[in-house]
């Protein structure tokens, strides 16, 4: 059985058990991941570091607010490597940071259609 | 309460939109820094805001930084949103005039409890403002009539004068004077006189234009500044005050109680460069004229006529004699 990337509980909880805030911020991010994914990973692959953190720091926002701990700290990481000029590092943490986002993205999915029924 | 809501990032600005809503805040939500300082600086803005750390065109400090340049608005209480732990970067952001920050992801509550603690400010600033301003009302009005009181409105005379002179325009200068006010206080006892001096003030207001000045200069004498005053009708003004003073009796506690004023008048373009306190003695002089003629009348003070016999039989002015 695949990990839970979306810690439900607590969103319910930051949303104050508004199912249909939730329903919004859910379609909300599923309209805007897959363009900031892509954002990031064009930086990444220029080696971009400004770039990097820029995109990486708004993904993290993104994923904070969904209450997805592990892709948010994944994409943190980024941040981390992109303030420190450590480019070298950027694909293997993008690596990371994409193996967890495509599981992610299933799960979004699976999530908007438990709160909308 | 309105709040300003700056954040880039549509889910978490969405989410705090909502959170303040629920919250019975009336929320604007902006997506930028330089829309949230434009915000913060009209008029009409929110009094409290909630601004994400980084954001394009300017940044959550920066907001702060650019609210807090204006010294002449009332206070914003401003939080700070953010996912900088580190205490140097929370420094920063107090520093450039945030009062609080907050960690992202926020909690719901703890977020409400700290606009809670923004709002507490908020109020007692305003209660501080309240204060301030009665204290400045009491300081510049007489407290039993609200007319501007002795000081101010020698000082507005001054300059009011100043730019007649200027501007080669004319201020008539009224002193008043209830007529048998003595009498009133001894039949109808004080308190009916305290009411008699409000009313008299009342009338007063009611028979100038906006731009006018009247101020109680004495128990029972009052000082009017017709600004800009085309001086063929002075007299004519004067004369209608005075009828409106007298028109009908003051409906006391006591009874009704009939009452008239007599005027000084001085038109200033006729006296040149005279000081606040010459101009005075001569509407003074004027007024005890009118005295001497009968009461409840006006009469102008006229430089021509006024010879040195004529000053000696004026009594002491009025600012000599309290």
């Amino acid at each position: 059985m695949a990990k839970n990337f979306i810690d439900l509980e607590e969103l319910l909880e930051r949303t104050e058990n508004d199912r249909e805030l939730m329903r919004e911020l859910l379609s909300i991010f599923k309209e805007e991941f897959p363009q900031r994914h892509q954002a990031l990973r064009e930086a990444v692959k220029s080696l971009n570091a400004t770039q990097v953190v820029m995109e990486a720091h708004a993904l993290k926002g993104m994923l904070s607010n969904l209450a997805a701990v592990e892709a948010a700290t994944a994409v943190a990481e980024m941040e981390d490597l992109g303030r420190k000029n450590e480019t070298s590092k950027f694909l293997e943490s993008f690596s990371r940071f994409e193996a967890i986002a495509k599981e992610l993205s299933r799960q979004v999915e699976a999530c908007m259609a438990e709160v909308s029924g | 309460m309105r709040i300003l809501i700056a954040d880039d990032e549509l889910m978490s600005r969405r989410l705090l939109e909502k959170t303040m809503q629920r919250a019975g805040y009336e929320v604007t939500a902006v997506a930028n820094g330089r829309l949230a300082a434009a915000e913060l600086c009209k008029s009409e803005r929110p009094r409290l805001a909630l601004l994400d750390w980084i954001m394009p065109e300017l940044d959550g400090p920066g907001v702060c930084r650019e609210v807090r340049k204006r010294k002449d608005q009332s206070y914003v209480y401003m939080i700070l949103l953010t996912s900088k732990e580190k205490k140097e970067d929370v420094v920063a952001g107090l520093e450039s005039g945030a009062d609080d920050y907050l960690t992202k992801p926020f909690d719901p509550e703890e977020l409400k409890a700290r606009l809670r603690t923004g709002k507490r400010i908020l109020d007692l600033e305003d209660r501080l403002i309240e204060a301030r301003e009665e204290m400045r009302f009491q300081a510049t009005h007489d407290a039993l009539t609200s007319l501007w009181n002795r000081g101010v409105i020698m000082e507005l005379l001054g300059r009011e004068l100043t730019r007649a002179r200027r501007e080669n325009k004319c201020t008539a200068i009224l002193l008043g004077d209830l007529d048998h006010f003595k009498n009133i206080n001894d039949t109808y006892g004080h308190l009916a006189g305290d009411e008699v001096l409000k009313e008299t003030a009342r009338r007063l207001v009611s028979s100038v234009r906006s731009y006018d000045f009247v101020g109680r200069f004495g128990g029972e004498e009052f000082l009017v500044t017709l600004n800009n005053c085309d001086p063929a009708f002075g007299l004519a003004r004067a004369e209608k005050i005075r009828q409106t003073i007298a028109e009908r009796p003051v409906e006391t506690s006591a009874g009704s109680v009939p009452i008239s004023m007599s005027f000084g008048l001085l038109l200033s373009q006729e006296w040149g460069y005279l000081s606040v306190v010459e101009l005075l003695h001569e509407v003074d002089t004027a007024l005890y004229a009118a005295k001497a003629a009968g009461r409840n009348c006006v009469r102008l003070a006229a430089p021509k006529v006024q010879t040195e016999g004529a000053r000696e039989l004026a009594p002491e002015p009025v600012w000599r004699r309290r």
